[in-house]
């Protein structure tokens, strides 16, 4: 504690010290506004690529429960007997997994296709009903892994039941969706990484503009935590630029894609719409936006005051 | 409060800067290194402001060894010192206010404080009406002055000066010296290198007198090593 100075007066000086550096790094901006908005544009752009590829893949998740076509577990029960199809029944109730099931039975079943045929009088020459019962199976999730676990129990209790299931085109729509998520994984940490290394290049040449102001205040006692401050907060103000101006490229870009994708949609008979991205991804992006910059500031603050003289 | 002993600097491969000098400034004494340029003035001040590492020997400052300062420990150490350049090195993207107010800052003093501290420190060279004014549009002496008082405003046991009135003409040299024997009475222990012998005998203060990075003759009370 310096002499004259109470303790009480630390944390309020300490806030100050940190509004003066905020300040200060908010007038350093604004008085070279055309790179500071360079920065700023090219911080939105990189965040707003990814976030907007991430958009399409939601929607096109979300497409899968627009689909009039829920997977189905069948159950062929032809070679199954009465108590072991009273004991599927019982599980079917009480399994969480199981959205309903039908009990089709086999004489309902060729009453049916019969109907359906041109010449019901063909059906007259069979022996039998070569129609098994079948329990029809909707389950709760749409999840593979889920779907495969129900699959898998149904047909353990009744080994001697066919268990088919109709998830292909899940499993399909999913490991795309996967891949996607995975491929978005790879050019976001690509493009996060290239946004870190330019403003910390952009740092480190304003840091180098500021080197006579820098000699000075080590010579008078500053710490590096006090030169690199400005830096920090220099860099969270580019990344909340960049936040809110990758938010406004992601709704422009979503406005304007979102008449020909729909058309598109339409055309596949999907009743498609393309969603808007909520407040929690738009918080998402700006925080992306804040923790980008500031990492650029740290990176670029670090180098340049290491070599300062 | 200086406390040198044997100590010598070289440059890469260069003549030695310094070559084995000794010596001693009580804490509250006031003392001048004179010599011709290139005699080695600066580079002793910034050996005993820590901004350079000796070659050989051993720096004692204000009871810190700097040769055992650990680089978390070299801003504190700083802190405690004044320094006062030639060329005053004042940074000309601000007011004369917020160069003064630097060191402040630094230590983190709140506002209120800063105020006041920064103001009697202009009022003490002179320029309390300046502050407001960029250093740019200041006089070579003005300037000189708000370099002083922003190595005073903090108040440092020890005020290190690298000839302080090397430009300025022989009436505003002794109002610089005046000012410099103003702060030593108030207890700041200070060492002001100038090549000005003449200017520097006026002042009646211990004199050391370095040469070729030798100290060669040295008057009065309280400094052998």
């Amino acid at each position: 504690m310096r002499p004259g100075r109470r303790l009480l007066d630390t944390v309020p000086a300490w806030m100050e010290a940190h509004r003066d550096a905020a300040r200060r790094s908010l007038q350093r901006r604004l008085q070279a506004p055309i790179l500071s908005l360079i920065s700023i544009a090219v911080l939105g752009f990189i965040l707003a690529l990814p976030a907007y590829l991430w958009v399409l893949l939601d929607n096109a998740r979300a497409l899968s429960a627009h689909i009039d076509h829920d997977p189905r577990i069948a159950l062929y029960l032809d070679a199954v007997e009465p108590d072991t199809v009273a004991e599927l029944e019982h599980h079917l109730e009480s399994d969480a997994r199981v959205e309903r099931w039908d009990w089709i039975d086999a004489d309902e079943a060729l009453a049916q296709y019969r109907e359906r045929l041109a010449d019901p009088g063909l059906l007259d020459w069979l022996d039998e009903n070569p129609l098994p019962d079948v329990i029809d199976v909707v389950p709760a999730t749409t999840d593979p892994a889920a779907l495969g676990a129900l699959r898998d129990a149904l047909a353990a209790i009744a080994p001697g039941a066919g268990v088919v299931s109709d998830d292909d085109w899940v499993r399909q729509l999913n490991s795309l969706h996967q891949l996607g998520l995975r491929i978005l994984a790879v050019v976001g940490a690509l493009l996060g990484l290239g946004a870190v290394l330019i403003l910390a290049l952009a740092t480190a040449s304003e840091l180098r503009e500021r080197q006579e102001e820098i000699a000075i205040s080590r010579i008078s006692g500053a710490t590096h935590c006090f030169l690199r401050r400005p830096s920090l907060y220099g860099g969270l103000i580019t990344g909340l630029g960049g936040g809110v101006f990758a938010g406004m490229l992601l709704l422009t870009g979503i406005a304007l894609s979102r008449a020909p994708l729909e058309q598109a949609a339409a055309a596949f008979d999907l009743p498609f719409r393309l969603a808007l991205p909520g407040a929690s991804h738009l918080l998402t992006l700006l925080l992306a936006g804040l923790l980008l910059g500031w990492l650029g500031a740290r990176l670029g603050s670090g180098h340049a005051l290491r070599d300062a003289p | 409060m200086i406390r040198l002993q044997r100590v010598t600097k070289r440059f890469g491969s260069a003549a030695e800067a310094l070559s084995n000098v000794s010596l001693r400034v009580d804490p509250g004494a006031m003392a001048f290194i004179t010599g011709p340029s290139g005699a080695g003035k600066s580079t002793l001040l910034r050996l005993i402001a820590g901004l350079e590492r000796p070659t050989r020997g051993r720096i004692q400052v204000n009871g810190h060894d700097l040769d055992r300062l650990s680089p978390r420990a070299i801003p504190g150490f700083r802190r405690s010192i004044g320094l006062v350049f030639q060329d005053h090195r004042l940074l000309f993207d601000r007011p004369v206010f917020d160069n003064v107010a630097l060191p402040l800052e630094i230590l983190a003093y709140r506002r209120p404080e800063m105020r006041k501290r920064v103001r009697a420190a202009l009022d003490k060279v002179g320029l309390l009406h300046k502050e407001a004014a960029n250093p740019r549009t200041l006089s070579a002496g003005e300037q000189q002055r708000v370099g002083i008082a922003r190595a005073i405003v903090h108040r440092p046991v020890l005020l290190l000066a690298d000839e302080p009135t090397g430009n300025l003409d022989p009436a505003l040299s002794r109002e610089i010296l005046r000012l410099f024997d103003d702060f030593n009475g108030v207890g700041m222990t200070a060492l002001i290198a100038s090549h000005d012998v003449g200017l520097v005998e006026s002042m009646g203060k211990p004199i050391l007198h370095l040469e070729d990075g030798r100290i060669e003759a040295r008057a009065t009370t309280g400094q052998p090593a």
